[in-house]
């Protein structure tokens, strides 16, 4: 399954407690530094989506200043994406960190005589 | 209730009844922790991002990818399938106008193509571009590329678009293809419309094969040695088959043959609903050249357009009928439970 950016935020926002919907836009907001600002109508499209995938499920339900509040969790499948997902990224991220280190050590070659 | 609640439950209004029945609270709750508290006088709105995400929300609901909700899933299907078989018309075309500009440049014929740097050669240029943006598109998306198809077709499609626009406002002389030029305007847009609504976020494309890929551009060049065969045989001098063996008629007598097989497979829902689509399509273009040609030409032409309309509302209206009905068999939109 491909996951987008806003489903992998959306997820990791669940990793520690559930939350609902505004929660999880709070929460996408701040792990993105403000990049990602999920608008309502995405959000629950995302939502459906990770819940069709069993990724994320429904924990419970309040009532909080007469507005219905439904709280999501991440299941244990949703983690396991999780944990795959977040290993690509990093390994692609260390691909192209170690190729940009080659890169910049053969632009500044060493002094004669060898490293201090 | 504030006035920005009223407003955004009205923008709501755009999901289907089954997908506010299970979300609208939740939704307004969120989106008004979000907005905060407004007072009326401000005379809030929600913004446009806000919007568009509904709608797009919306279109992917009701063009459904998962078909555990049978009725948006049929209607996706029959939205995909019209894309799909307007590409292909698309691709066929392109095949024919990239040969004929090709041939004309390749021999300088300036009275088609223009003198180099003229108007008229930018113009030529833009067909061929776009002829070939047909062709990469419906290849695109036959071998599941949707972001590649989806922009291909944009940037083909626009400037063809554009100039189409601009020749309907400009003033031109009674009679002058006025229909026609809106009929091409439909028939140029509507299969990238199609694309980009029914090959959504959610819908994973299956990748097809080579030879239905290629089918279409391999129709054009069997078309452009069938012209030369027409041309031996003078065929062209009978107005009624030229009217039947051109882009049109060809698809028009393609439609027929595939509604037959597809029908005599049992009524798939989606598959009549798309095939009425298109049918609807090719009536609309066909539709715009009898207008065009009422009190201008001989009978015997507009006896055959009108021949063809007729073919293809009969066509479009059984296939149209026989798929709200098979559709009706289904369960409800909302049959799948949300969470």
């Amino acid at each position: 399954m491909h996951i987008t950016e806003p489903m992998f935020l959306a997820l990791i926002a669940l990793v520690d407690e559930p939350r609902h919907g505004y929660g999880i836009v709070q929460e996408v907001d701040r792990l993105s530094e403000g990049r990602v600002q999920l608008k309502i109508g995405t959000l629950y499209g995302v939502l459906d989506r990770l819940s069709t995938e069993g990724l994320v499920a429904p924990d419970r339900e309040e009532v909080q200043q007469g507005r219905l509040r439904r709280y999501y969790r991440l299941t244990d499948e949703g983690a396991g994406v999780l944990e795959q997902e977040a290993a690509r990224l990093a390994a692609n991220a260390e691909a192209a960190n170690a190729r940009l280190r080659a890169r910049r050590s053969q632009e500044r070659p060493l002094p004669a005589g060898g490293a201090a | 209730m504030s006035l920005l609640e009223q407003r955004y439950r009205s923008v709501l209004r755009l999901l289907p009844a089954f997908y506010r029945a299970e979300r609208e609270e939740e939704m307004v709750a969120a989106f008004m922790e979000m907005a905060g508290d407004v007072p009326d006088d401000v005379n809030a709105r929600p913004g446009w991002g806000e919007i568009a995400s509904v709608v797009a929300l919306s279109v992917r609901l009701r063009l459904g990818a998962a078909r555990d909700r049978p009725r948006p899933f049929a209607w996706g299907e029959a939205v995909r399938l019209a894309a799909l078989l307007g590409l292909a018309y698309q691709a066929v075309y392109g095949v024919l106008v990239a040969a004929d500009v090709l041939a004309a440049l390749s021999i300088g014929a300036t009275p088609l193509v223009g003198a180099p740097e003229s108007v008229e050669r930018l113009m030529a240029l833009r067909d061929l571009g776009s002829a070939l943006c047909a062709v990469v598109a419906f290849t695109a998306i036959m071998r599941a590329r949707p972001r590649l198809a989806k922009a291909v077709a944009l940037l083909g499609t626009a400037p063809l678009l554009a100039s189409q626009a601009i020749a309907l406002v400009l003033p031109r002389p009674e009679g002058d293809g006025l229909w026609m030029e809106a009929g091409r305007m439909v028939i140029t847009a509507a299969p990238v419309v199609a694309l980009l609504l029914g090959f959504h976020r959610d819908v994973t494309p299956p990748r097809r094969s080579w030879w239905l890929t290629l089918a279409p551009p391999a129709t054009g060049l069997m078309m452009l040695a069938w012209a030369e065969v027409w041309l031996a045989l003078r065929l062209y001098e009978s107005e009624w088959l030229a009217l039947w063996l051109d882009l049109d008629g060809t698809a028009i007598a393609a439609l027929v043959v595939g509604s037959a097989f597809a029908m005599a497979r049992g009524p798939v829902p989606s598959r009549a609903l798309g095939l009425s689509i298109a049918g609807l399509l090719l009536l609309l273009s066909r539709l715009s050249l009898l207008i065009d040609l009422y009190g201008s030409s001989t009978g015997e032409i507009a006896t055959v357009v009108a021949t063809q309309c007729v073919l293809l509302t009969v066509l479009a209206g059984a296939l149209a009928a026989v798929g709200l009905r098979s559709l009706r068999s289904l369960p409800g939109a909302g049959a799948a439970t949300l969470t």
